[in-house]
């Protein structure tokens, strides 16, 4: 019988061979596109004049030395895993020369602010609402809201946003258009600064809520009305135990189990989420990033927001997994 | 004779249900009376569907649709107040379960909350009985675990942790603690192997003498029945047959049903395999006239086919529902 700390060590393991083989693929796919990053700057830095042979190749050299592709494959792999491990992902192409660790450190709290908070709210509220409906069967007020929930979730992510935008940005102007916070805002820690990036993250938030709340409000009310006929919930019931603490304590927590890996895999879905939100809204966080990155072929940014997206979902993976056996303690004698 | 703890008396219980304009009655329960008096171990047998646990449902007040009470009632006396358990608030019902009624479940596997600690679930169920600060709540639950010969950690321990025949010990100790006058023990041994099973009912028993309470017992199994009971229920298609003391009703059958049941029991020495009763219990939705028995009975006559027998009490208190009841060596004879 494994206990709690093997459990723990055998998790950690998980999460290091899951980052290490996702940043072997980064550096895999990225090594093998046809965009050469030191002929590209080279190309960007000679366009508007000509430059001697001899400065090229020295440049060509420094280039070289900066993004780490000296050498064979194999040296090349063995400097990028010590850079890595440094926190150091190179200057960025498109911005050079600021590093690409300043730029995803730029844009990482706005992605984690918008996303992370929303898929949490929207798994808190699903699955309370869900479970209250799968508890109180008879409750209008629920089923109303079991039918809307039915009928926002099958609407494709981006149609919601864009209604969203055109009413509440356009035919009634009451809320920002895009951006993280106001133009003419300095970033500081003051009142109307948090009010602003408030006030730019309604949209966004509701749209993901809006499209999001169906699903864990459906998986919670289909698990809630499964539990309720379960031996120990008519036991407590028989024996005249608190309605509330049968909700919470009997009911929900044992439908909470399942929820709480779909919440892991959830989060494993934040950074695609983050390219489509992040466009639609103008949000100034590591989706646009990525995409301007794409498109201006800046190699090592690509390669830093990779290895950035996958220690931080494995981390929160990791996390969940961790809170796992508090939550079921049968996991704990497995 | 003092004042029954329960009395039930022409309880009609049944489920109804109306899909696109289609009645449709099952007849669950019908006209069911029976008292059960303090201190009294009373066990009911019948096969499955004869209608044990909707009645044991009814007499619980744990009434779901479309199962519906139509007639009857079910008193308690508790502590010298009666109660009709239909007509209870939700606040009044709540006080009483738990303090003065319990249950020990069918399924007693999965009675236990998985997630919660043993200790958490004794909480939930008897600390609101026992008024006492939570330290003193957990000693007196010590205590009363040490009694049934549990170790006091079970109460950290998850359900998972314990075994079945643990956790149904872990079940009888939980239905026991706040001392209740009334238990209902619903199949309480029949997912246990005979070992298992022989310890609990050891148990049931013990710790009935030492609170004094009365239990209604609910199995199939006959042989637990005359182990454990001090009087004997037999029903049938949502009635009762026959009811007597226990030791009465094996001796001495008076039903053809009973007389069945009881000539199932294996005994040693037994030459030939036992005869199975032929037919099957009938669909409650569509019961036969006259006494229900009578399709499977090698006693029916053109009476059993028109009329109900009713129940019919003797001088020392065995009642029967038979038109044609065996005399005593009758019954041996068959048995």
């Amino acid at each position: 019988m494994k206990t709690y700390p093997t459990y723990i060590l055998t998790r950690l393991g998980q999460f290091v061979l899951v980052v290490f083989i996702g940043i072997n693929i980064a550096f895999i796919v990225t090594h093998s596109t046809p965009i050469d990053p030191v002929e590209q700057s080279i190309a960007a830095a000679t366009q508007y004049g000509s430059t001697s042979p001899e400065a090229i190749a020295l440049m060509r050299q420094s280039l070289k030395e900066l993004y780490g592709l000296q050498g064979g494959l194999a040296d090349q792999y063995f400097a990028f895993w010590r850079r890595i491990l440094l926190g150091d992902f190179g200057p960025s192409l498109s911005a050079f020369p600021t590093p690409v660790s300043v730029l995803v450190g730029r844009a990482l709290p706005w992605t984690a602010g918008l996303l992370l908070s929303s898929t949490l709210l929207t798994w808190v509220l699903g699955n309370l609402l869900g479970g209250l409906a799968g508890y109180y069967r008879q409750s209008r007020a629920l089923r109303f809201a079991g039918i809307l929930a039915m009928a926002f979730h099958p609407i494709p992510y981006y149609v919601v946003a864009f209604v969203l935008l055109i009413v509440f940005g356009y035919l009634w102007p009451i809320l920002p258009l895009s951006g993280g916070y106001g133009m003419n805002m300095t970033r500081a820690l003051s009142w109307g600064f948090i009010g602003s990036v408030a006030l730019h993250s309604i949209l966004p938030v509701l749209s993901l809520a809006l499209v999001g709340l169906g699903g864990w409000f459906m998986g919670m009310r289909s698990l809630v009305s499964n539990i309720v006929t379960e031996d120990y919930v008519a036991y407590a019931e028989l024996g005249g135990v608190k309605r509330s603490r049968i909700l919470a304590s009997y009911v929900m927590r044992n439908a909470l189990v399942p929820q709480v890996t779909g919440l892991a895999m959830s989060l494993g879905a934040i950074f695609n989420g983050a390219i489509i939100t992040e466009q639609v809204f103008g949000y100034p966080g590591v989706g646009t990033l990525l995409v301007s990155a794409v498109y201006a072929g800046d190699y090592s940014l690509v390669l830093g927001i990779t290895t950035v997206s996958i220690v931080a979902v494995s981390l929160a993976v990791l996390l969940i997994d961790l809170c796992y056996p508090l939550i079921d303690p049968r996991v704990r004698a497995r | 004779m003092t004042s029954p703890v329960l009395a039930v008396s022409d309880l009609r219980a049944y489920y109804r249900t109306s899909a696109f304009g289609v009645q449709r009655e099952v007849r669950a329960v019908d006209d069911v009376s029976l008292a059960i008096q303090p201190g009294e171990i009373y066990g009911l047998a019948g096969e499955s569907s004869s209608g044990k646990t909707t009645l044991i449902k009814t007499i619980a007040n744990a009434i779901q649709p479309p199962l519906q009470v139509l007639a009857g009632s079910v008193l308690f006396d508790f502590a010298g107040q009666r109660f009709d358990i239909h007509a209870l608030r939700p606040r009044e019902l709540a006080a009483i379960r738990w303090k003065h009624l319990s249950y020990i479940m069918q399924g007693s596997m999965n009675v236990l909350n998985p997630v919660r600690r043993v200790r958490q679930t004794f909480v939930d169920f008897a600390f609101r009985h026992i008024g006492r600060p939570l330290p003193e709540f957990l000693d007196v639950v010590r205590q009363h675990l040490q009694r049934l010969h549990l170790e006091p950690q079970v109460l950290e321990a998850y359900p998972h942790q314990l075994s079945g025949g643990m956790r149904q010990r872990v079940t009888i100790a939980l239905a026991t603690v706040c001392r209740p006058q009334f238990i209902i023990a619903d199949e309480p041994t029949t997912a246990l192997d005979v070992v298992v099973q022989k310890g609990v009912l050891g148990m049931i028993h013990e710790v009935q003498r030492a609170l004094g309470s009365s239990i209604l017992f609910v199995t199939h199994d006959m042989a637990v029945h005359a182990n454990l009971s001090d009087r004997l229920g037999i029903m049938y298609a949502g009635r009762i047959v026959e009811e007597g003391r226990t030791a009465d009703v094996f001796r001495a059958p008076r039903h053809p049903y009973t007389t069945h049941l009881i000539g199932s029991l294996p005994h040693l020495g037994d030459a030939a395999p036992k005869q199975g009763l032929p037919g099957a219990p009938p669909n409650l939705a569509d019961p036969p006239p006259g006494c229900r028995f009578h399709p499977r009975c090698p006693r029916a006559s053109d009476l059993c086919r028109r009329d109900v027998p009713a129940l019919e009490t003797d001088a020392s208190g065995h009642r029967v529902a038979c038109f044609h009841p065996a005399t005593e060596s009758v019954a041996e004879s068959i048995s």
